[in-house]
């Protein structure tokens, strides 16, 4: 690792993570570096967003502005926003349909392949300026089920290597075969570091969340999968609402799915990109982390595109009702992100205890409920950033 | 056509302060009597930008009196002592109103919604428009349907009340 990184040192406790992680801006600028525009993949958008040539949108990958632009071509790439004479921003929309991208500076013109076809002028420029030289700057660019990914490192691995064991859970959530239909956005701002608001865990969901057990409403068999590389998906069959009078319109929480075993799936891409689907719910999360005191969420959901009319209405009203912001069974966890970055601000290590086998070593297998599923992420980011643990020799330093 | 009466407007000017004083009193009893009590009436919080795409994803959405029910079931009961209390402040001011069907009045207003945190400073929650569907009932003016349309692309926090 090169030198003059953050220093920090680990506990040598694998249960534990120290709380100033949470908040230290030279961490929060080194994982910018290290992470956002390290060896990951980033989802960015699906192609359910922009599922006609000339489709844009605009998003932010770590701090970075880009472009998420269908070609006519038919290809879906990621162009740094920023033009390629001075730097200027060059698209300002969330979203639209453009054949060419103008930068209305001095007016160059970039075609929504990233070439620049106008730059006038250009009989002035320096002698060495060649317009093939000046397209947008892309990022490598991989799809999953039309998920879209970026990352701006080239050696990050291919991107179904990189994703590893949350293919089948990811595909479950993308409808089986990536064939979705945007509903619509929910777009909120949490006053928690990313690494809090990316940290909920298989222990909390029947205790803070009173209304599953309000409606007697208990998860079913399950399974935790946790990678080496941070990801972790939960694959959870889904009961019915056992006490369903408690709710006046017992409608919203149906399932008019076909399989209750492909009920409930969430997947956890490290860093921060949350998916999941729970009932008839397909929800896709992008997080940009705005600073090291905020994290902006996109709540993006879908419909499939063979949904008739009935359930497309049905997915609709849960869809706004149930995992966002001030969803019915979401709106806590919403609470809790804020709630762990004010209480961080405190000396020592927050310990997970939850499904905790051992302290000198992580294991593999791990329970639905427990929350140590999100050690070996944990251990993956303290890797990734150069931290060592205590005892391990090294000074901490990165 | 008929425009609305001053007695009509009057009404209308008396439900919208009914409804941001309530939600300004974090009532939720107070924020469901502002409803018709048809199981019809409904309540909609959408961002502007779902809503100029025609896109339905809302950020509430209670499509029948039932729904509204457990709104209030959900906020009062279900979510008690899980989110940090905030205060806010509605200011709203009449844009607009004209007859709909059947002796309705379609209310346009725009909304500012002032929040404060317990313990923290004040700042803008959300800003946008009221599109309101009102019916005069024998005991005042109520709505049938309520449409929160907010500006707010990105909300500056997570959500407990409608708007
Ligand atoms: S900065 Fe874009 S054309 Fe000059
Ligand atoms: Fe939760």
């Amino acid at each position: 690792m090169s030198a003059g990184g953050p220093s920090l040192r680990w506990p040598a406790r694998v249960n534990e993570i120290p709380k100033e992680v949470f908040l230290r801006p030279d961490i929060f600028e080194a994982e910018l570096q290290r992470i956002f525009y390290g060896g990951q993949w980033h989802a960015l958008a699906h192609l359910g967003e922009l599922p006609e040539p000339g489709d844009f949108k605009t998003m932010v990958l770590g701090r970075m502005p880009v472009i998420v632009a269908h070609g006519d071509d038919g290809t879906v790439r990621v162009f740094v926003n920023s033009c390629t004479h001075r730097g200027n921003q060059l698209e300002t929309a969330s979203c639209g349909r453009r054949t060419e991208f103008e930068c209305p500076y001095h007016r160059w013109a970039f075609a929504n392949d990233g070439r620049l076809i106008g730059c006038p002028g250009a009989r002035e420029f320096a002698p060495d300026f060649d317009k093939a030289d000046h397209g947008l700057r892309q990022l490598r660019v991989a799809q999953f089920f039309g998920l879209i990914f970026a990352t701006a490192d080239r050696d990050t691995p291919p991107l179904e290597a990189w994703l590893g064991a949350t293919v089948s859970a990811l595909q479950d959530i993308l409808g089986g075969d990536g064939r979705l239909r945007l509903l619509g956005y929910q777009k909120v701002r949490y006053a928690s570091n990313w690494k809090a608001y990316a940290d909920n865990d298989g222990y909390h969901a029947p205790l803070l969340h009173t209304g599953f057990r309000l409606l007697q409403w208990q998860g079913g068999q399950g399974s935790q999968t946790v990678t080496d590389n941070g990801h972790l998906a939960f694959k959870v069959q889904l009961k019915p609402v056992q006490n369903a009078g408690f709710l006046r319109d017992p409608s919203l929480v149906a399932f008019k799915g076909v399989d209750p075993q492909n009920g409930s799936r969430v997947v956890q891409l490290f860093p921060a990109t949350v998916l999941t689907k729970h009932l008839d719910v397909i929800n896709l999360r992008f997080a940009i982390p705005t600073s090291v005191d905020e994290t902006e969420v996109h709540y993006a959901y879908f419909a499939h595109q063979d949904d008739d009319a009935e359930l497309l209405r049905h997915r609709i009203r849960q869809s706004s009702n149930l995992l966002g912001p001030c969803g019915v069974i979401s709106m806590e966890d919403a609470a809790i992100f804020q709630r762990i970055h004010v209480g961080s601000r405190s000396p020592g290590n927050a310990a997970f205890q939850k499904g905790v086998k051992r302290l000198d070593t992580l294991w593999h297998d791990f329970g639905q409920n427990d929350e140590a599923g999100n050690l070996p992420k944990w251990d993956y980011y303290r890797r990734v950033m150069g931290f060592a643990r205590a005892g391990e020799g090294g000074d901490g330093h990165a | 056509m008929a425009m609305p009466s001053d007695a009509g407007l009057g009404a209308v000017d008396a439900l919208q302060q009914a409804y941001a004083a309530a939600l300004d009193r974090a009532d939720m009893a107070g924020w469901l009597a502002c409803f018709a009590t048809t199981e019809a009436a409904g309540y909609v919080c959408i961002a502007a930008e779902n809503d100029a795409r025609d896109l339905g994803l809302a950020l509430m959405l209670d499509d029948c009196r039932a729904r509204l029910e457990d709104r209030v079931t959900f906020i009062t009961q279900v979510w008690a002592g899980t989110f940090q209390a905030y205060r806010t402040r509605h200011l709203v001011y009449r844009t607009g109103c004209r007859p709909g069907p059947d002796g309705t009045l379609d209310v346009t207003s725009n909304f500012a919604i002032m929040m404060t945190p317990e313990g923290g400073s004040t700042t803008v929650l959300a800003a946008g428009e009221y599109r309101d569907r009102v019916v005069l009932e024998a005991r005042g003016a109520r709505f049938l349907h309520k449409r929160a349309v907010y500006d707010t692309t990105v909300l500056p926090r997570y959500v407990v009340y409608p708007f």
